[in-house]
């Protein structure tokens, strides 16, 4: 059963972060769920899912951010509660809306949850969407705790009801994916009906409608004053505090008890750090004449305090402000106690040392040469090797210095290794089709090399439809290559639009890539990368046309399909074998490099890991001497 | 024996250099290499310093008289033509092979009669339009499908990676028909300390060639005139027409040569070869004679069967007038000079002939 329905208030369960802001919204009762799966933020939608026909939700996977918060906004217009999550670069996306949204306003609760990735630990960049909450001037939210992503989330929905307007709840990585103690709620008694009535159209009177902004933000700021979701801890008349927000509140109050300055310094957390609480601040900060700021990633909450310190300086007098401005913190990468502790440490001018140096040191020549080096790459029978190596053997038959430009999505490992060094660009979601799209109009700049750009199914949909038809609409010589693997892979493989079903597993109409690019007016072929040859074959055929075309490379992810149907036994007739021989020179475990294949020094032979094998059986026939034996054919 | 090289090797000296011939041997060997259409590549290089790819190719270092000891057992006296026992004309009596061959019908003809006669079992082929302008390798296992061979298409194809891909099931008493380029890489492998499937190969016809297009240029300025995928025949009819005709299955459509030449691939430059002189039995046009074949018979088993088949009245054959005969010398010899003033012109040494390992005493005749 899932944990986010348990119908057992003050009962403490162990809750993943998204887990906690999915039941907060279940205990405000949220009618309606839109999103584009992001890590760190697809387990909201998904645990909503999982409960949405209990509770009778709607939750879907919208085609991408933008329209997941338009859908939202919907409901919430139509007086429904709806929450929107999605990872940073999603905000980005959906930031056209969310800067028009905010002068209409917005009728029933809605939250936009933005799951931050301090240190890019899945993403292409590290961006602190914080600071959107400051550009579009919307109340920010940010838990510190699993128990307030859950009280959090659920006061959201009434804030944003108060004040009129959407909320963004703002988590990160280390919160989002990892697990603590919850107390649950009751759960809210459900039954709203939509009804859109009213206007709400931003750019009638903009001016005035900017103006009515800045006053629900303020009214947003009178109820942050008194919000439990901010607190102090500490000496009461403490010099030195740090004002901390979000994961900066676990860090701060070890870092503290590390250095065994509980009796001196004071913590002031802040969760509602936008518009700033400003008379609960100047309230704790009487009595100190140095701060530090705590914060991933930006430092957003430290310019924000200077700004208001730097205004109340008559009241407060001169206060140090130390963080990512004065170089204690670094302003980039996820912090963590380790970083605090030194902080303080550097302006207490204390030692602080987090282990021996001799037994550091001792630890890492042990370690070290023991480890051996691992590059990211594809999952064992993921059809884009195959597909990256075809690309690579189309680009290099045809001779031109041709190069792929890549986005966002598993098949990003195409820049590395495991894809052959074959992308040359990656940015974000679609950016690769928009640059073939350039790429190919350079001709008369004398640019002779071919492009291709490869993006995903999922990625097709969310943001490189519109490349693809301004490349056909100006006539741009590019070929771009789908990988169609039937669902939104490195996110845990949630459908789209031609996976077939929607986002509760049940069956949903396909919109077929190929159909798509067919009405676009470009030449389009479906392929299967695993035949491998006809693959190079094709794709080296389309290099050589003008104008845009597109290859559809459709092969399901292996990982989901042998779950699915099983998986076949492979293995190596090593009579056949020839090893390190012409003829072979160990390309399935040196080159191929499917993590399944093994190389067997001693015997001169491949070998198949059987528990790493998922039984795709692409590489018996990429084999030179039929060694490789798929059981079953 | 010389120290071979690998695949490294020849990407530099023969893929960059733009002299490779798309004959396929290095193609279908391992998993390295690969052609498309006729662009050949090293998609990787594997890491062996000394691989059948460079030992195979028909434009790395060759020795020719050791190839001569090896096919003929002696070196060739015959300075333009090679080592030959005799040059008749001759054609196919059968006037329907006569009808679908380019012209008499002799390689047609003797190979369907091998087959019948069990003396090969197979025959790597050259079907000239598979579905397009692009000519495929075709294995024919029946003698019923030689004909689905016949005419020239006068595209390079990489038929030598068709007989790689078979041979992965060694087999015996496989014929083989291609061109002069074609003949010497697989006469190479035969030849090579390497395992290779061609040691299979018992019966090796070749064509007369004076130069072959590269596939792209030519289908693109093709592709501007008319449909490449309807055409059914292309000939270049004998001096001094100029032309290459086009038959289609919407009409005829003529072309000066001199339109045509930049097409030519420029590895053809460098051939020293115009007969096929590795075959056991080489066969060609006559100048002038349209439905009639020169065939050179170079080695004692094809002289066997070719005797045999005339006996069998499979094929008819006229004495050469040695007028004809001496203008097969002279255009073979001028093949040659060509390709050695072509390969100077390149090294800029005239004892650096690329991938001909000449005598000094054969160098100084064409020099």
């Amino acid at each position: 059963m899932s944990i986010v329905k348990l119908d057992q208030p003050g009962k403490s369960v162990l809750m993943m972060g998204n887990e906690a802001i999915a039941r907060g919204a279940i205990e405000a009762g949220v009618d309606f769920c839109a999103a584009y799966p992001g890590t760190p933020s697809s387990e909201v939608p998904e645990s909503l899912a999982s409960v949405a026909e209990h509770f009778g939700l709607y939750v879907e996977w919208s085609t991408n951010e933008m329209v997941a918060a338009e859908a939202a906004a919907a409901a919430s217009l139509s007086g429904l509660r709806a929450i929107v999550a999605m990872k940073q670069n999603g905000v980005n996306v959906c930031s056209d809306f969310l800067m028009t949204v905010n002068l209409s306003g917005t009728k029933g609760g809605l939250v936009f949850v933005a799951a931050d990735d301090p240190s890019a630990i899945s993403s292409s960049n590290e961006q602190d969407s914080r600071n959107f909450a400051r550009f579009a001037d919307l109340p920010l939210l940010e838990p510190a705790t699993f128990q307030e992503a859950k009280d959090m989330t659920k006061w959201a929905f009434e804030l944003s009801e108060s004040v009129g307007l959407p909320c963004i709840l703002r988590s990160v990585t280390r919160l989002s994916h990892s697990r603590g103690n919850v107390k649950l709620g009751e759960i809210a008694e459900r039954g709203r009906s939509a009804r859109f009535e009213g206007v709400y159209i931003a750019g009638a009177f903009v001016s005035a409608q900017h103006s009515a902004l800045h006053q629900k933000l303020e009214k947003a700021r009178e109820e942050f004053e008194g919000s439990e979701f901010n607190w102090y801890v500490g000496p009461e008349e403490a010099a030195f505090v740090i004002v901390t927000s979000g994961s900066g509140w676990f860090y701060s109050r070890e870092a503290v008890a590390a250095l065994g300055l509980d009796g001196q310094v004071g913590i002031l957390k802040l969760g509602t750090t936008w518009p700033l609480p400003e008379r609960f601040i100047i309230d704790h900060l009487k009595q100190a004449t140095e701060i530090l700021v705590v914060e991933e990633v930006d430092p957003f909450l430290e310019q924000n305090i200077k700004v208001l310190l730097a205004e109340q300086t008559k009241t407060l007098g001169p206060i140090e402000v130390y963080g990512a401005r004065t170089g204690h913190l670094p302003g980039f990468g996820e912090i963590n106690q380790d970083r605090v502790a030194k902080a303080l440490a550097s302006i207490r001018g204390l030692e602080y040392r987090t282990r021996d140096e001799a037994y550091a040191k001792k630890a890492n020549e042990l370690a070290l040469p023991s480890l051996p080096p691992r590059m990211p790459t594809f999952c064992a029978g993921c059809p884009h090797r195959a597909s990256m190596w075809a690309i690579k053997a189309a680009l290099k038959l045809d001779g031109r210095n041709g190069f792929a430009t890549g986005d966002i999505g598993c098949y990003a490992l195409g820049a590395g290794p495991a894809g052959f060094f074959q992308l040359k660009t990656i940015h974000c979601m679609g950016a690769g089709t928009g640059l073939a799209s350039g790429f190919g109009k350079l001709g008369q700049f004398g640019f002779d090399q071919p492009v291709i750009a490869v993006c995903g199914d999922s990625t097709f949909f969310h943001a490189a439809i519109p490349g693809l038809i301004n490349a056909r609409f100006n006539s741009s010589n590019m070929l771009m290559v789908v990988l169609d693997n039937g669902g939104t892979a490195m996110t845990g493989f949630q459908p789209h639009p031609s996976s077939g079903c929607d986002a509760l597993g049940r069956p949903a109409p396909v919109v077929e890539i190929e159909e798509v690019c067919k009405a676009i007016g470009v030449e389009v072929r479906v392929r299967d990368p695993f035949e491998v040859d006809q693959a190079i074959e094709d794709l080296y055929d389309m290099l050589q046309n003008d104008g845009a075309k597109v290859m559809v490379f459709r092969r399901r992810c292996y990982l989901v399909e042998s779950k699915e149907k099983g998986k076949k036994r492979v293995f190596v007739d090593s009579e056949k074998c020839i090893g390190d021989d012409c003829g072979c020179a160990r390309f399935c475990s040196r080159v191929f490099n499917c993590p399944g294949i093994i190389w067997d020094a001693e015997a001169g032979k491949a070998m198949i890991d059987e528990v790493v094998c998922t039984g795709c059986g692409v590489c018996a026939t990429l084999c030179p001497s039929g060694a490789i034996i798929v059981e079953g054919g | 024996m010389e120290v071979g090289k690998g695949s490294l090797d020849l990407e530099k000296e023969v893929l960059n250099e733009g002299l490779c011939t798309s004959c396929g041997a290095c193609v279908d060997i391992c998993p390295y290499i690969k052609v498309v259409k006729d662009r050949v590549a090293v998609i990787e290089p594997c890491g062996i310093a000394e691989g059948k790819c460079y030992d195979f190719c028909p434009r790395t270092p060759t020795d020719i008289a050791a190839l001569d000891r090896r096919i003929f057992g002696k070196e060739h006296s015959d300075s333009a033509l090679g080592s030959y026992i005799s040059i008749e004309m001759a054609q196919a009596r059968d006037s329907e092979v006569r009808r679908r061959a380019q012209y008499g019908g002799v390689v047609s003809a003797l190979l369907k009669y091998t087959m019948d006669l069990g003396e090969i079992g197979a025959a790597m082929l050259t079907r000239p339009f598979d579905g397009g302008l692009m000519p495929a390798s075709m294995l024919a296992e029946e003698s019923s499908q030689v004909l689905e061979c016949a005419g020239s298409n006068y595209i390079a194809s990489a038929t030598l990676s068709g007989l790689n891909k078979v041979m992965k099931q060694p087999r015996d008493a496989v014929g083989v028909v291609g061109l002069p380029c074609q003949i010497l890489a697989l006469r190479k492998m035969q030849a090579s300390k390497h395992e290779t499937g061609a040691k299979g190969v018992k019966l090796v016809i070749g064509l007369f060639c004076t130069w072959a297009l590269s596939y792209k240029g030519f289908y693109e300025f093709l592709r501007g005139k008319l449909d490449p995928s309807l055409i059914k025949r292309l000939d270049i009819p004998p001096p001094p027409a100029n032309i290459l005709v086009v038959d289609t299955e919407a009409g005829t459509i003529e072309f000066p040569l001199d339109e045509i030449r930049g097409f030519v691939k420029p590895t053809c430059g460098i051939c020293f070869d115009m007969t096929s002189e590795f075959a056991d039995i080489s066969v060609g046009m006559v100048e002038g004679v349209e439905d009639w074949n020169t065939v050179v018979v170079r080695t004692a088993e094809a002289e066997r069967l070719f005797e045999k088949a005339k006996a069998d009245g499979i094929i008819e054959t006229r004495p050469l007038e040695e007028a004809r005969l001496g203008h097969l010398r002279e255009a073979s010899l001028l093949k040659k000079k060509r390709a050695i003033s072509e390969i100077v012109k390149r090294t800029g040494d005239e004892r650096a002939l690329l991938y001909l390992r000449l005598s000094d005493a054969e160098r100084s005749k064409f020099l």
